[in-house]
C-alpha cells in the first residue's frame, strides 16, 4: 500500500473483494475449528467413559488369593466380553503397586498420574495409536493400577465424520458469503461504472461538461477536475479560433488592397519598364496572398481537427462543382480541358476545407498538365466509400517522392511554377480531419497523376455495419 | 451607374473605387456604415459594395438595416473570413453576392456587372450582355444593332445562360428550359443547339463547355 501497487490490486473491485474475503475466510475457519472441538469433546468423553467403566469392572474383580497376592478373578468369558469390539482392539493390564503384572497385556503403557483418577492419555501399543485409561485404587489386595486401552479406529472415524460434515457446511457457507460479497461489491461500485460508461461514450473531442448529479461522492472531485479541464480546453480553443479569424482578417485585407492597387497601376502605367516592375511586385503580392491563404487553411484545418465544431454533411458533388467552376478560366488560359465526373456522394466534414484541398489538387493538376490534355475531377461512392479523385496527364510524381510531397514546404522534383509547397500538406491535413486516405497513383493511361481521397463509410450514428450495407446498396 | 463602396480599409476602399471608376461607374468611397447611410440619404446608388468587417456597425447589420428600410439596391459583400457561415449569413441577410478577399479586379467587375444586369432585368426587359442586346419580352437578340435570327429553342438556351451568366448551367437545366411536356429531346441535342448559337452569336459572347458539368456564358473582356 505504501509502495506503488502491483498491477492486480489496482482494481478497486478486486481490492474490495480481497479485503472482504480474507477476514470472511478467517472467521469461517475459526468457526469450523470451534464446531469441531465442540462436537469432538463429548464423543471423546463418551468413549473414555466406556474405558473407565471397563477399568472399574476389572478393579472390582481383583481379589487377594490364598497367598494374599492379588489376582484377577474374572472368568475368561467376562474378559472376552470386555474385549469384544467390532472395529477396535481392547487391551488391559492390571499391575500392583510395584508395577508388577497381575493380569492382562504385559507391556501396555499406563496413563501417567494426574489430578483426576482415572487418568487418561493417548499413547501407542503394538504399533497402533491407542487411548488408555489408568485407574489407581486401594483394594483389599493392596494398591492396584488398572489400565484399559483401545485402538482409536472408532474415535478416528467419528472425528473424521464430524470434521468432514462441518467442513462441508462451512465450505457451502463460504460459497454463499463469496457470492454475497461479489454481488455487494458489484452493486456498491455500480455508480463508478456508470460514470465510466458516460465518459467512454463521449467522443474524444467532446468538451461538454459531465453531469455531476449522479456521480458518487468519492470521485466527485475527479469529475469536477475533468470538467474544469474541459472548460479550460474549450476556452483556449475558442481563443485560438478567434485569433485565427482575426489573423485571417488582418492579413487578407491589406493583401487585397495591395493586390488590387497594383493591378490597377499595371493597367494605367504607360512606361513599359515601370509596368514590368509593377507586374513583378503584383506577382509577388499574389504569391504572398496565396501562401497566406494556404497557411490559414492549414491552421484552420488543425483547429477543426482538434475540435470538430464545424462538421456537417457535405455534398462532394457541390465541392467538385465549385472547384471546377472556379478554375474553368485558369484551365482555359493553360489550354487544359478541365472537366468533372460527378456522382452523388456525401461525407461528414467541413465544406470549405474540402474545397481548399480539392482546389489545391486541381491547381496542381492544371499547372502540371501539357496544353491540350485533360484534367478531370471526379466524385462518387466506390464500395461504400465516398471518394474524390483528380487525374491529369502531366509529368507525374516519381513513386519514391509520393510520400514526401505531402510534407509542408516540400515540392516534387518535377514541380513547375512558383508553388508554396503547402498544397499537398493541406490535402493531407484536410484528409486526416475527415478520416480519409490520400493515394497518389499514376494516371489512367499510365501517364500523369491520379490523386484519390477515400472517405470512411458515412455512418449512420448507431452501427457502422448498417451504414456499410446502406451505402453499398447505393453503389449497386 | 453610381456605385457606393463601404470599406474601412483605405487601401482596399480606394482600390475598389478606382477599379469601379475604370469600369465605367461613378463610384464613391465611405469608411463606415454611418457615412454610407448619409450618402444613401442624399443620393441614389445603383450598386453597393460593403465590407463585412466595418467598425462599430458591421456590414451584416448595415445590410440588414438597409433591407429592413425597403432598399432594393443590389449589394455585393466583401469578406476577409473564410468560414462558410459568413457567406450564408450574408446572403440570408439580403446581400446579393459575396466576394472573398483577396479578389482580383476583373472578378470584382464581373460580379458588379452581373448584379446590375440582374437588377435591371427586373425593371426592364432589355438586357445588355457583352456585345449582345436581349429583349426578354419579345424574345429577341441583336448584336451591334443587327437583329439575329434564332429559333425558339436557341433563344431559350441563350436566355437561360445569360440569366445565369458566369455560372455553369447543367445540360439538364438547359433541357428543361426548352422541353415542353410532349417533347422528347436527348441531352445530346443541347450540344447541337449550343453549337448553332455559337455560330450565330459570333464574337459577341463566349459560351464555354465544361466537360461533365454543362455550359457557361461570359462576356468577352479584354485580356
Amino acid at each position: 500500500m505504501r509502495s506503488p501497487l502491483p498491477e492486480r490490486t489496482r482494481s478497486i473491485r478486486r481490492r474490495l473483494f480481497a479485503l472482504l474475503l480474507l477476514p470472511s475466510v478467517l472467521v469461517l475457519a475459526a468457526g469450523t475449528l470451534s464446531d469441531y472441538f465442540t462436537a469432538v469433546g463429548p464423543f471423546r468423553a463418551a468413549f473414555d467413559q466406556s474405558l473407565i467403566d471397563g477399568a472399574l469392572a476389572l478393579a472390582a474383580n481383583v481379589r487377594p488369593n490364598a497367598d494374599n497376592k492379588p489376582v484377577l478373578t474374572l472368568p475368561p468369558e467376562a474378559v472376552a466380553i470386555l474385549r469384544a469390539d467390532s472395529s477396535d482392539t481392547v487391551y488391559y493390564r492390571v499391575s500392583d503397586s510395584n508395577g508388577a503384572l497381575i493380569a492382562g497385556d504385559a507391556n501396555l503403557p499406563e496413563a501417567p498420574r494426574s489430578n483426576v483418577n482415572p487418568s487418561r492419555a493417548d499413547s501407542s501399543f503394538l504399533g497402533e495409536a491407542i487411548r488408555v485409561v489408568s485407574y489407581r485404587t486401594y483394594t483389599n489386595a493392596g494398591l492396584l493400577t488398572i489400565s484399559v486401552a483401545e485402538t482409536t479406529h472408532k474415535r478416528d472415524g467419528v472425528r473424521t465424520n464430524i470434521l468432514s460434515s462441518s467442513l462441508a457446511v462451512d465450505i457451502a457457507e463460504l460459497g454463499i458469503v463469496l457470492a454475497v460479497i461479489a454481488f455487494g461489491v458489484r452493486l456498491a461500485l455500480s455508480p463508478l461504472r456508470e460514470v465510466q460508461e458516460q465518459i467512454a461514450q463521449r467522443s474524444a473531442r467532446d468538451l461538454a461538461q459531465l453531469p455531476l448529479d449522479r456521480v458518487p461522492l468519492e470521485i466527485r472531485s475527479i469529475v469536477e477536475t475533468l470538467n474544469r479541464l474541459f472548460n479550460t480546453v474549450s476556452e483556449s480553443a475558442s481563443a485560438q479560433r478567434r485569433f485565427l479569424e482575426s489573423a485571417a482578417h488582418q492579413l487578407r485585407t491589406p493583401l487585397t488592397g495591395i493586390q488590387a492597387q497594383l493591378e490597377l497601376m499595371v493597367e494605367d502605367e504607360a512606361d513599359a519598364s515601370k509596368q514590368q516592375r509593377l507586374t513583378f511586385i503584383l506577382d509577388a503580392a499574389r504569391r504572398l496572398a496565396h501562401t497566406t491563404q494556404q497557411l490559414l487553411t492549414l491552421a484552420r484545418s488543425d483547429e477543426a481537427a482538434n475540435l470538430r465544431w464545424d462538421l456537417a454533411e457535405v455534398s462532394l458533388a457541390t465541392v467538385v462543382e465549385n472547384v471546377v467552376a472556379d478554375r474553368v478560366v485558369a484551365a482555359e488560359r493553360s489550354g487544359v480541358d478541365l472537366g468533372a465526373e460527378i456522382e452523388p456522394a456525401d461525407v461528414k466534414g467541413v465544406g470549405w476545407l474540402l474545397s481548399e484541398a480539392v482546389g489545391n489538387l486541381a491547381n496542381n493538376a492544371i499547372a502540371h498538365s501539357p496544353a491540350g490534355s485533360q484534367v478531370t475531377v471526379r466524385c462518387g461512392v466506390h464500395r461504400g466509400m465516398p471518394f474524390i479523385q483528380v487525374t491529369d496527364c502531366g509529368v507525374g510524381i516519381p513513386a519514391e517522392e509520393r510520400e514526401r510531397v505531402f510534407e509542408r514546404f516540400v515540392r516534387g522534383s518535377n514541380a513547375r511554377g512558383a508553388g508554396s509547397g503547402l498544397g499537398l500538406a493541406i490535402v493531407r491535413e484536410v484528409a486526416q480531419l475527415h478520416g480519409a486516405t490520400v493515394d497518389i497513383d499514376i494516371g489512367p493511361n499510365g501517364k500523369g497523376t491520379s490523386v484519390t481521397l477515400r472517405f470512411p463509410v458515412l455512418s449512420a450514428p448507431p452501427r457502422p455495419a448498417y451504414a456499410g450495407v446502406a451505402s453499398g446498396a447505393l453503389t449497386a | 451607374m453610381r456605385a457606393l463602396v463601404v470599406e474601412d480599409d483605405p487601401l482596399v476602399g480606394d482600390a475598389v473605387r478606382r477599379a469601379l471608376t475604370a469600369g465605367g461607374y461613378a463610384a464613391d468611397h465611405v469608411a463606415s456604415a454611418e457615412a454610407a447611410k448619409s450618402a444613401l440619404h442624399a443620393e441614389d446608388f445603383d450598386l453597393l459594395i460593403v465590407d463585412v468587417g466595418l467598425p462599430k456597425e458591421d456590414g451584416m447589420q448595415f445590410v440588414r438595416g438597409l433591407r429592413a428600410r425597403g432598399k432594393i439596391v443590389p449589394v455585393l459583400m466583401l469578406t476577409a473570413r473564410d468560414g462558410l457561415n459568413d457567406r450564408v449569413t450574408a446572403l440570408d441577410l439580403g446581400a446579393d453576392d459575396y466576394l472573398i478577399k483577396p479578389f482580383q479586379v476583373p472578378e470584382l467587375l464581373a460580379r458588379c456587372r452581373a448584379l446590375i444586369r440582374r437588377a435591371n432585368s427586373v425593371a426592364s426587359p432589355e438586357i445588355t450582355f457583352g456585345g449582345l442586346q436581349l429583349n426578354l419580352a419579345r424574345k429577341e437578340v441583336s448584336a451591334g444593332g443587327q437583329k439575329l435570327e434564332v429559333t425558339h429553342r436557341e433563344w431559350s438556351i441563350l436566355e437561360c445562360l445569360v440569366l445565369n451568366a458566369g455560372h455553369i448551367v447543367s445540360k439538364e437545366k438547359l433541357l428543361s428550359s426548352i422541353a415542353n411536356w410532349d417533347d422528347d429531346i436527348s441531352p445530346n441535342a443541347i450540344e447541337v443547339y449550343v453549337s448553332r448559337l455559337r455560330t450565330k452569336l459570333g464574337q459577341a459572347v463566349l459560351i464555354r463547355a465544361v466537360r461533365g458539368m454543362g455550359y457557361r456564358i461570359d462576356e468577352i473582356t479584354a485580356p
